[in-house]
């Protein structure tokens, strides 16, 4: 999730952050004030909801949770969001990433949509804060849309999704007075296909030994293609700069600089904003690699079959319940979620793989012993730790780290 | 009559609800009959009970530790699931011929896994996929779950569900909801004849026997409370809200203050019986599915609902004569947290004092809820 990674990169990559920087920059998100001060219309959304439409729309967005992450956490006002949270007394056991949107939002620091897009789906958390998020004071009377994601993943489920979804454009052009144009929104999502493929392109790649790239990179190629620059020429362009560098690196069968890999792993969970605390010390004390998360592993997402406005709206929901990192995951069965680490331990050739079991997760710690026993069946090493990905004073990453390193003594991967 | 308490039937109920196993489910499977458990109020008993099948509402009465359950679910997942799950675990859900779980939560909802990972052994177990947002949109997508559910139940059993027999179902525990609210109006007099602690009792025996018996004891049990002596005062008429409480535990300790708990707003209160479900039209899973996505109260759950919620909590309070409101939710129960929260201030806004806290399911220790309620209602009174 920290995308400041300590360890010397390669001149290309510190080129592809700087672009990267650029696509937030110049990202509905990164000129969110700009949008405030001139008081355009903005719509507030779950994290889940798909940016394809409000870029046809031109129609500032931003999504709550992203807020947390990026307002508070990345911003090193985590553990003040998470405390001034815990002052107003809502949920006692809430994720600390959703603490502090909410905090934020009780704090009116998130600006004042024009409209609310909440789809149901992942966590408990998710859901409680979109229900303070639509009915907190002064936001009380903002428009809003409640769409329901069936848990189920056949036809029919999709289509429910998919025809609710529809009903968003009039609601949208209600409430802000933005016009939808299909030519358009078919233009976006040809344009997303792209980024998409280059998406698992880009993962195909990972699979390399030894790894050409850290994890991190995936978490960050997921936000360029779906959160900054979705849908956008100079999105694409940026995916294939980064699929192109790391293609040459494993080309040369290049390995992250500075490290010589001897552990290949999964950390199955959100990256932690602590990462740089973490990850560069187990490379370079153990030659310990991790090659993925849960945020940038892309199972299969099917393209958007833009055919037609309800083909267009099938095909995301279908995407979002078959493909959205975490919802994929956490709106499914135990086996789903533990078969994902599955796949990537095998496709990735891992090791071992580390579950973080982030506290807020309580999905996952439902999870945990179905997902343990198909590692024991594999007779891959697999550890659970128990820390919050985000706030650090929970489990402080030092203890994190020594946790590790007696899992990887202990499991003989050392 | 100084108090239900004395009443055989009452006391009936009070054990059954007090307990896992009772006489009454015995009886029912002497004779062969199936014993189908469903989590959340959600999951139709009406489909069950058309298959001629009991159904069973899940708790964990009488649980005394999750040191079983703890190896799937964590202390960071509520205690109810850990604590019924545990009961399962160590055989007291041994009477069971199928289980039902549905999406209602994080961790009800991989149950189904767990149950069947552990070696549990009951034989049926489904998945309900229910509505997580509230609208019209969502009752013909329920109602097409609901088919599948009826379909699983029919072939796992060899039962024909024919649409009368639904008709027949939803008749029933109409009769049941109707009895129930005549219950709920009694406490709406100035000396209730029956407490908060009662009422849970009564309520919980009803997801827990026969149907046809349930009615039949509860018609006494109606009969029988008229012949209470109300002219007991107490020291505030309070309310309690919060999800799945299935103890006295909260009514308790609000009544042994002087107080006394005059209705709620919970899945084993209020939200199963304020309405029954229409007997009109052709399509019976249709009428439940509309019943439970757009008559009853939503599940906090539920996303965009919360206007609804209050306007029903808020309804009660009224309807009621509540001097307050006593918030309850289990730790790690997220929805229910923030819906308490919302209701905080709105419920003060509306000059209504109001209290909330999250506890453990079971809890060890309850000094620190005794001392905060205690205060609440002191409040109240001063």
């Amino acid at each position: 999730m920290n995308t400041e990674i300590k360890v010397e990169e390669v001149d290309i990559y510190k080129e592809l952050k700087t672009e990267f920087g650029g696509l937030g920059a110049n990202s509905f998100q990164g000129k969110m004030q700009d949008y405030v001060k001139s008081g355009t219309p903005i719509v507030a959304c779950t994290d889940d909801f798909f940016p394809e439409l409000f870029e046809a729309m031109d129609l500032p967005f931003y999504f709550v949770v992203r807020q947390g992450l990026e307002s508070a956490f990345h911003a090193g006002r985590g553990p003040e969001a998470v405390d001034g949270y815990d002052e107003f007394n809502g949920a006692s056991t809430l994720c600390s990433l959703q603490k502090a949107s909410a905090y934020l939002l009780v704090k009116d620091l998130l600006p004042k949509p024009a409209a609310i897009v909440m789809t149901s789906t992942s966590c408990d958390a998710q859901t409680a804060v979109n229900e303070l998020m639509s009915n907190y004071g002064p936001w009380a009377e903002v428009p809003r849309i409640s769409v329901d994601a069936s848990f189920e993943k056949d036809e029919a489920s999709m289509e429910y999704l998919g025809k609710q979804w529809i009903q968003t454009i009039p609601f949208l052009e209600k409430a802000t007075g933005k016009k939808f144009d299909l030519g358009k929104f078919k233009e976006v999502c040809e344009e997303s296909n792209k980024q998409t493929q280059l998406l698992f392109d880009f993962q195909e790649l990972r699979r390399a030994v030894p790894s050409p790239i850290r994890a991190e990179w995936g978490f960050i190629a997921y936000m360029g293609c779906r959160w900054s620059a979705c849908g956008r020429q100079e999105g694409t362009e940026w995916m294939q700069r980064l699929y192109d560098a790391t293609a040459q690196r494993v080309k040369e069968k290049k390995g992250i600089d500075g490290v010589t890999e001897k552990i290949r792993y999964t950390w199955f969970d959100i990256l932690p904003c602590w990462s740089d605390k973490l990850f560069p010390r187990l490379e370079q004390e153990f030659g310990a690699v991790n090659l993925m998360d849960l945020y940038g592993y892309c199972a299969p997402w099917p393209s958007i079959d833009t055919s037609s406005l309800e083909s267009i709206f099938t095909s995301m929901a279908k995407r979002f319940l078959i493909g959205n990192p975490m919802t994929r995951q956490i709106f499914a069965l135990s086996t789903v979620y533990g078969g994902d680490a599955v796949n990537i331990a095998k496709n990735f050739k891992c090791d071992a793989v580390i579950m973080p079991g982030h506290v807020g997760h309580k999905d996952g710690a439902a999870s945990h012993k179905i997902v343990k026993d198909m590692f024991r069946e594999l007779g891959i090493p697999f550890f659970v730790i128990g820390c919050d990905v985000f706030d650090e004073r929970y489990m402080d990453p030092e203890v994190v780290y020594q946790k590790i390193s007696a899992f990887f003594e202990t499991s003989g991967l050392t | 009559m100084e108090s239900i308490k004395s009443s055989d039937v009452f006391k009936k109920f009070s054990g059954i609800a007090t307990s896992l196993k009772n006489s009454e489910i015995e009886n029912w499977k002497k004779q062969g009959g199936k014993v189908i458990g469903y989590f959340c109020p959600v999951i139709p008993e009406e489909v069950f009970i058309a298959g001629g099948i009991l159904p069973f509402r899940m708790r964990g009465t009488g649980s005394t530790t999750t040191d079983s359950a703890d190896v799937y679910l964590k202390q960071v997942n509520c205690g109810f699931p850990r604590h019924t799950f545990n009961q399962a675990l160590i055989g007291e859900y041994d009477f069971l011929d199928g289980l039902v779980v549905n999406t209602c939560c994080d961790t009800i909802m991989r149950l189904a896994v767990d149950w069947e990972h552990a070696g549990i052994k009951t034989p049926f177990i489904y998945s309900l996929d229910n509505a997580h947002a509230g609208g019209e949109a969502m009752v013909g997508h329920f109602r097409n779950q609901l088919q599948k559910m009826k379909d699983a139940v029919e072939k796992y059993f060899n039962v024909e569900i024919t649409e009368q027999k639904l008709q027949d179902a939803i008749k029933l525990c109409n009769e049941t909801k109707l009895l129930q609210q005549k219950l709920y109006e009694l406490r709406k007099l100035p000396n209730p004849p029956i407490t908060g602690s009662e009422t849970v009792a009564v309520m919980v025996a009803g997801s827990s026997m026969p149907k046809e018996q349930y009615n039949k004891d509860l018609k006494t049990l109606l009969d029988e409370l008229g012949n209470v002596n109300t002219d007991k005062k107490y020291s505030a008429r309070l309310m309690i809200i919060g999800c799945g409480h299935d103890d006295t535990l909260l009514c308790d300790i609000i009544e042994e203050l002087g107080a006394v708990v005059v209705t709620d707003q919970t899945c084993f209160g209020s939200r199963v019986m304020i309405k029954t479900i229409s007997e009109e039209g052709d399509d019976p899973l249709m009428s439940i599915a509309g019943y439970q996505v757009l008559d009853v109260p939503y599940c906090p759950k539920t996303i965009g609902t919360h206007p609804e919620r209050k306007q029903f909590t808020m309804g009660l309070a009224k309807d009621y004569k509540v001097d307050g409101a006593v918030g309850q939710c289990f730790i790690s129960c997220d929805p229910w947290a923030a819906e308490l929260y919302l209701l905080k201030s709105e419920f003060q806004e509306a000059g209504i004092p109001f209290i909330w806290f999250e506890r453990e399911y079971i809890p060890d220790l309850i000094g620190q809820l005794k001392t905060r309620v205690e205060a609440f209602i002191e409040t109240i009174n001063n």
